[in-house]
């Protein structure tokens, strides 16, 4: 499939990539990467390899607000985990397929447009894959976005000290009697 | 610089002492072991119909047992922290969206149910909307007149009045109404000794807000009704063609079931879950449903944004969030012609900026800085009326969740590239410095000359576009055409003894404005003539 097709083929696409989920899955699964191994140390749902793979990119999304706040991409990417906690099993599921998935070259380079993995990648060509993800019109692609960096950005930002960074005052203060 | 961080919020929690208010409260959190319970009625969800249905039946004598899957929550706990907020009151902690994931969706889990959540507007039905439900679903006995009444006593019983201290947010598309020529109007709001705060979205902390949960529920435990929380309705009892009770499971603090079955045994059941969980509680419970029509036509009202930066403090995380309104594209194509939309204001908090922001790292960073001085709107598509517009159907999961199956469609991208142009006019109008619609493709404009040459220039495909949505309605249709509606005018269910639906599931179209007050005057139309009914 040529990276450069049409927009308005999107929905082909779409097709195509529910169609890769299903498969990438079990792919997935027979390279081993899909092994349920519980929760990393410190996260409530995210397993060691979604971390490892998801910590890279957070450090990239969130970089200047990290900073700001002299905090770890693995602060932000626990509020990440922490949001996702909300989400129904079968909703989680579906976006730990979509990780499962990222694992696979052919599979991230579909989605996001890189064969590298993330952790091999340096900030810049992060950033680069990063601009080229969220151009991309893909479905699946789309999907992987919404589902992660929107998500992120959201989790990270909604927390009270972090939210004070942008000019926001902040809420007032409750007593409770 | 407007900064509320140092006001002190204090009020009083009528949940404090629940015991001492003579309230029969049940935690399912500490039901440990399978019991039974008897009512006359057992209604599941405690939101917009559930509350006002609870009320009614229980201050007509009637032993009522209230259901609702979420632990209870009241303004003590509503600490303003959008993070807990969202995790704790809101459908999939603000995770769910459409099946393939291109439209969020926003729905609140609370005792109070989304009345918890939202943001007061109240609007009695549009009455070409009513008309619609006669003429293309032969709904009976709610036209305009005949509802009048419902809606008053819903205004008068929940402090339903006109808003006049706008926030700058809000005088933004007042101004810009005004010098465009625009209808526009004060949203009227259901609130008393409102403190003009901006927080309705996280809990009302003062409560102000009148949701159902310092309102009808109280009431009703006040008249003997029992309240169970941490306790959700797995899948209905059917004897026969008739109802008799209800499986209920009990949750605990992580919205796990704690291996506990409560069989809660009535002979009248009302389901009050509100769209998307109402079809799948009758999804799962393998209703009779001749049509296959439980969870078809679910609707929206398919949201799009814009965001517009000014050169001076608009602060619009702060006063109340909604307060002006503007139908003048509602109607324009008539009532099933060409997507219309109603525009009103959004309150931005930092996540939910965060989250709406175009893009990551620095060109995120620099957006989300310009927070004090940004403004945003919503469009909100009247869905359902038009050809095109037959909404989305819930599915379940493997696991018995639902999921809405909802592709967005034509219609909805023609009406959002639409509802885009008005809502960058307006910005401009206002005199807004850039502004940015909510579509992945588009940057920042300077002016509205490029504006309108760039946004001709977007393509409207579902991923790209950013539309989300707060108002789920539809899934169980109300009407006579039974090949269409499985939901008696009354709310009886077509095919069941005994079973009723009273929320928002039960209407055939989405409303076409905020819908809470079209839930409440439904449902008290509705629950007063079952209790007559059930009075003999
Ligand atoms: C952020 C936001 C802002 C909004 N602002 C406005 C506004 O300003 N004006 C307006 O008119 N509308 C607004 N709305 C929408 C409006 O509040 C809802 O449409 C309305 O409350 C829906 O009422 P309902 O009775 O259908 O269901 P809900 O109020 O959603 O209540 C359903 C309840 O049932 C519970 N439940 C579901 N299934 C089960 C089960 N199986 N067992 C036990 N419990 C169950 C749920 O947990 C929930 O608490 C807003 C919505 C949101 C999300
Ligand atoms: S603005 Fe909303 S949250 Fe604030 S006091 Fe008024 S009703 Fe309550």
């Amino acid at each position: 499939m040529a990276l450069d097709m049409h927009r308005r083929d999107f929905l082909k696409t779409g097709l195509f990539g529910c169609a890769l989920l299903a498969t990438g899955s079990s792919l997935a699964l027979l390279s081993g990467c899909s092994s349920n191994d519980g929760p990393a140390e410190g996260y409530l749902h995210l397993r060691q390899k979604d971390v490892d793979l998801l910590l890279p990119l957070t450090g990239v999304v969130l970089a200047q607000a990290l900073k700001k706040s002299a905090a770890s991409a693995d602060t932000a990417l626990k509020a990440y985990d922490k949001v996702l906690d909300g989400a129904m099993p079968g909703t989680r599921a579906t976006l730990f397929q979509l990780f499962d998935l990222m694992q696979l070259g052919a599979a991230r380079w579909f989605i996001t447009g890189t064969w590298a993995h993330f952790n091999e990648q340096d900030s810049k060509t992060l950033t680069h894959t990063l601009q080229g993800w969220f151009t991309l019109d893909r479905t699946l692609s789309r999907m992987a976005w919404k589902g992660l960096v929107q998500p992120l950005m959201f989790a990270w930002f909604a927390q009270p000290q972090a939210g004070l960074t942008t000019g926001y005052p902040g809420p007032p203060q409750r007593v409770i009697s | 610089m407007q900064d509320l961080s140092t006001l002190k919020v204090q009020s009083k929690d009528p949940w404090k002492d629940p015991k001492a208010n003579g309230w029969e409260v049940i935690d399912g959190r500490q039901e440990l072991s399978d019991r039974t319970l008897e009512a006359d009625v057992v209604i599941i969800g405690s939101g917009a119909g559930g509350g006002v249905s609870a009320e009614i039946l229980s201050q007509k004598g009637f032993k009522v047992i209230l259901v609702e899957a979420a632990r209870l929550k009241s303004s003590d706990e509503f600490n303003l922290n959008e993070a807990e907020a969202y995790h704790d009151l809101y459908q999939e902690g603000g995770m769910r969206a459409t099946k393939d994931g291109t439209m969020s969706i926003m729905q609140g889990r609370a005792v109070g149910g989304t009345t918890v959540v939202n943001w007061t507007s109240s609007f009695r039905t549009p009455p070409q909307t009513l008309d619609f439900w006669r003429d293309e679903f032969g709904v009976q006995g709610m036209d305009e007149n005949t509802m009048a009444p419902w809606f008053a006593q819903i205004e008068q019983r929940l402090k339903v009045m006109k808003w006049v201290a706008h926030n700058r947010n809000n005088q933004i598309m007042l101004e810009a109404c005004q010098s465009l020529g625009w209808q526009s109007d004060a949203i009227p709001r259901n609130v008393s000794g409102c403190w003009n705060l901006g927080y309705c979205g996280m809990g009302c902390p003062t409560n102000a807000k009148q949701s159902m949960l310092v309102t009808t529920i109280p009431a009703a435990l006040d008249a003997g009704a029992t309240l169970l929380h941490s306790a959700q309705a797995d899948t209905l009892i059917i004897e026969g063609e008739k109802i008799t009770g209800v499986r209920i499971k009990t949750l605990d603090d992580n919205k796990i079931a704690t291996g506990a079955t409560l069989t809660l045994k009535a002979p009248t059941v009302i389901v009050s879950g509100g769209s998307i969980q109402s079809p799948a509680l009758l999804l799962r419970s393998n209703v009779p449903d001749p049509h296959e029509r439980v969870g078809k036509r679910t609707f929206t009202h398919p949201t799009s944004f814009a965001f517009g930066i000014f050169d001076k403090e608009i602060a619009p995380y702060y006063g109340a969030p909604q307060s002006i309104y503007c139908d003048e594209f509602s109607h324009r194509d008539g009532i099933a012609g060409q997507a219309g939309y109603k525009m009103e204001m959004m309150a931005l908090h930092p996540g939910m900026v965060g989250a709406f922001v175009a893009g990551f790292g620095q060109q995120a960073w620099d957006e989300i800085l310009q927070l004090p001085n940004m403004g945003g709107s919503i469009a909100m598509i009247r869905d359902g009326f038009h050809e095109q517009s037959q909404g989305g159907a819930v599915e379940l999961r493997d696991n018995g969740e639902p999921v809405l199956d909802y592709p967005i469609n034509d219609y909805v991208l023609e009406g959002t590239r639409r509802a885009h142009l008005s809502m960058v006019e307006m910005f401009f109008a206002s005199g807004a410095k850039k502004v940015r619609p909510s579509h992945s493709q588009a940057d920042y404009y300077n002016n509205w000359q490029e504006a309108q040459l760039k946004l001709a220039a977007l393509d409207y495909v579902p991923v790209a576009t950013g539309i989300g949505c707060a108002h789920v309605m539809g899934g169980l249709a109300m009407g006579a055409d039974d090949s269409r509606c499985v939901v008696n005018s009354d709310g009886s269910y077509k095919y069941l003894d005994g079973l009723y639906v009273m929320d928002g599931s039960v209407f055939p179209t989405s409303v076409g404005a905020n819908p809470q007050l079209s839930i409440y005057g439904v449902s008290a139309r509705n629950a007063s003539l079952l209790a007559d009914r059930l009075k003999g």
